[in-house]
């Protein structure tokens, strides 16, 4: 039994903090090869349950050991459309590795970078999964291509759904193109693995926002069954005094200006300005905050995190923790920012309050209380808010009789159907923010419901 | 996907052009009070555009030749394309009876503002379209028979007198306030003036709209650029406007927002200058 991992080569931290390239490097074949082989085959698979899409991983990983790479590609594009890119984003050792008999011993198995690895190998050698679809007549509209959209019109054209992708934005692929910085998921993947999926004969209208572009009701006239994958792309503010001050961003426009639009290569590269200060405060601590602050580091600024409850408390991934304080992301826990004060219409400091954890509240986690008389001035000329995302209203304004929940999301039953009889939701529009894979396994389950719908009506 | 095509172009004055482009599926959706967003390559902005009218097929905007973006659109030909003509975005205003309506502009984006609105306003009964225009001298001015032929009444102000009435929009508004003729004002153009056209319509009670301009990314809601804060309350021009209660704007916030972006602007302005002076 070989207790540790093969290590993921890596850039160097002083050469990666000034470019926004991938961090990991990639397994090379011979890489993988060691690696997969540590797999010990349990016969129960515990990683295959923690899976949100239940990924054959014995299988693949052992296809990976016996060099069967076909195979494995395979394997893992029956339970994931997106494999270069759930290998990438998921937060693995939640999930499958966080289940690895391996880790209890030493370190499990590296299923993400394996994952990566296989999804990668394919691109490069032009692979295909073979498909033989049959059209069975009917129409199914998709809004929103981000992670859900994608593996439910995937599964939905495969048993033979004319599917339709509606995309607000001009490029396709919605947090994975936004949200998720270049240097984890680099966009060049997004752009292959979104052109599989034209392959398989899904047409994705971009620029088009349903509600705004094409009415709701039209396209309920238009398609047998609609599924809502409109995420939680708008932004949610502190309501502390000050935002209204330039250095001022929400994390939606830092990673929009930066992911979208590229704006680490203005003024040669894109045309979209960011203007980041010497100093950066970036509030809150899951993953959005820390994608801030990894850009923030890489536009040269000194970053700070500024979070209310502990390092232990911080919802953000692990590796990504790690590889934010690795670059120099200077971390503050118990502190809230109670104001953000202003110079000549500019960012001048934030005045935080120190905190204290009381009870555990809802979430489970220790509550932070605000210790009073504790509050402090520092300088900072960029505040980047990082608390959470809200669902887009400019669909749920407009789509009449679709009810949502307390907090703004799209209400839905066990099988992800609505209140409107043929319309399905998944993804972060019912959730409010959780991980692409969920949200991926949400549009298979929707795929799943809306089949059954549609053909067990007579 | 549709090609952005240039129909036609033509010179207002120095600084503003008309542009006309292709763009189908947004020409028969946009009403008046809704905007469209511009990129003219795929690395290029995505920058908010007022629209003066629609044809069956085509957009037509007045530009003012400013940053990087504007001169390169200018650059381009008749028969050439644009990356992108996403639309229409924002919210439209209801067309119905408002009475004596007044309608204020000083800068490119307001003139086609005032246009759309007055072409719209001016068909429904009962209501009484006043159109004022300002430009700075004789030679700047355009416009001035499109808007006669949509407004009940027009007047056009240049700052030195040259032509029309010496002055600005909101002389000619306060000789209309204080003859106690108006129902209700609109303006887009210069912020500073709007926030004096503010100033004046509420010293006479009378309710005020202004079209704000304010600096966006996706301009669907996600990011916040455009926030602006209306009677406290942080609205986005992309989703609840760009039309706001004049009387409730802070525009000191909103001037300062709109500045913040200024030097970026220069250095893509003046390295696209250089570029095309190297190419010839």
């Amino acid at each position: 039994m070989v207790k540790n991992r093969v290590p993921m080569r890596e850039q160097p931290v002083n050469v990666r903090v000034t470019n926004f390239n991938e961090v990991p490097l990639g397994y090379s074949t011979e890489e993988a090869l060691t690696e997969a082989s540590r797999c010990l085959q349990c016969a129960n698979s515990p990683c295959i349950k923690q899976c949100p899409v239940n990924i054959d991983v014995t299988k693949f990983v052992e296809q990976v050991a016996m060099k069967d790479f076909r195979g494995a590609y395979s394997t893992l594009k029956e339970s994931n459309p997106i494999p270069s890119i759930a290998g990438r984003v998921c937060p693995q050792e939640n999930q499958c590795e966080g289940a690895c008999v391996m880790g209890k011993a030493g370190q499990p198995i590296s299923i993400g970078k394996l994952e990566a690895f296989i999804g990668d190998w394919a691109i490069e050698n032009s692979i295909r999964e073979s498909v033989q679809i049959v059209e069975n007549g009917k129409k199914v509209a998709i809004i929103g291509s981000g992670p859900t959209g994608i593996s439910c019109a995937a599964d939905l054209r495969k048993e033979g759904y004319k599917v339709k992708i509606f995309e607000a934005l001009h490029k396709a692929g919605g947090v994975l193109r936004y949200g998720i910085p270049e240097f984890r998921l680099p966009k060049k993947i997004v752009d292959i693995e979104l052109s599989f999926l034209e392959e398989l004969g899904v047409e994705i209208q971009l620029n088009t926002i349903i509600g705004q572009h094409i009415s709701f009701e039209e396209i309920l006239d238009e398609y047998d069954a609609i599924y809502v994958g409109t995420g939680a792309g708008a932004p949610r503010f502190m309501k502390l005094p000050g935002e209204e001050l330039n250095g001022v961003y929400s994390a939606n426009e830092f990673l929009i200006r930066t992911n979208l639009m590229k704006a680490y290569k203005f003024p040669e590269g894109s045309d979209t300005p960011i203007i980041v200060g010497k100093k950066v405060a970036v509030i809150g601590a899951g993953n959005v905050a820390i994608d801030a602050a990894r850009c923030a580091i890489r536009y040269g600024a000194e970053t700070h995190i500024i979070y209310r409850r502990t390092k232990n408390e911080a919802p953000a991934r692990q590796e990504e923790f790690e590889h934010a304080i690795q670059e120099g992301v200077i971390f503050h826990e118990l502190q809230n920012p109670v104001g953000i004060n202003g110079e000549n219409g500019w960012v001048e400091s934030i005045t935080c309050i120190k905190m204290e954890l009381g009870e555990p509240d809802e979430s489970l986690r220790r509550r932070p209380v605000p210790i009073e008389g504790s509050e402090f001035t520092e300088k900072f000329d960029t505040v980047i808010e990082a608390i959470g995302t809200l669902p887009n209203r400019l669909f749920l304004e407009k789509a009449e009789g679709l009810e949502v929940n307390r907090w703004g999301g799209i209400k839905v039953d066990e099988h992800l159907h609505t209140s409107i009889p043929g319309v399905f939701a998944g993804g972060d529009s019912i959730s409010g923010g959780a991980t692409v894979i969920q949200a991926l396994g949400e549009g298979r389950s929707a795929a799943t419901a809306i089949h059954k719908y549609l053909f067990s009506r007579t | 996907m549709s090609k952005f095509k240039i129909i036609r172009k033509k010179d207002l004055n120095k600084q503003d052009y008309l542009i006309e482009i292709e763009a189908p599926r947004v020409a028969q959706k946009l009403q008046p009070g809704q905007f469209v967003i511009l990129m003219t390559h795929e690395d290029g902005e995505r920058i908010p555009m007022s629209v003066k009218s629609t044809d069956d097929k085509t957009i037509i905007m007045y530009i003012k030749r400013l940053g990087k973006t504007s001169l390169e659109l200018d650059d381009l030909k008749v028969g050439d394309s644009i990356y992108q003509v996403i639309g229409p975005q924002g919210k439209a205003f209801k067309i119905q009876k408002y009475g004596n309506i007044v309608w204020c502009s000083d800068l490119v984006c307001g003139h086609a503002e005032n246009y759309a609105y007055c072409e719209a306003l001016s068909k429904i009964k009962g209501n009484h379209v006043i159109s004022i225009q300002s430009f700075p001298t004789k030679d700047d001015a355009y416009g001035e028979e499109d808007l006669r032929s949509v407004s009940h009444e027009y007047y056009l102000t240049t700052y030195d007198g040259t032509y029309g009435r010496k002055g600005h929009y909101n002389d000619v508004l306060q000789d209309l306030l204080e003859e106690n003729r108006v129902d209700l004002v609109f303006g887009c153009g210069d912020i500073g003036k709007l926030r004096d056209m503010a100033e004046l319509t509420k010293k006479y009670d009378v309710p005020a709209r202004a079209v704000l301009r304010q600096i966006m990314i996706d301009g669907t809601g996600m990011c916040g650029a455009c926030r602006v804060f209306i009677d406290g309350v942080m609205k986005l021009t992309c989703v609840d406007g760009p039309l706001f209660d004049a009387h409730k704007v802070n525009f000191d916030e909103v001037i300062n927002r709109l500045n913040m972006f200024k030097k970026p602007e220069q250095l893509a302005k003046d390295l696209y200058l250089k570029m095309r002076d190297t190419n010839g």
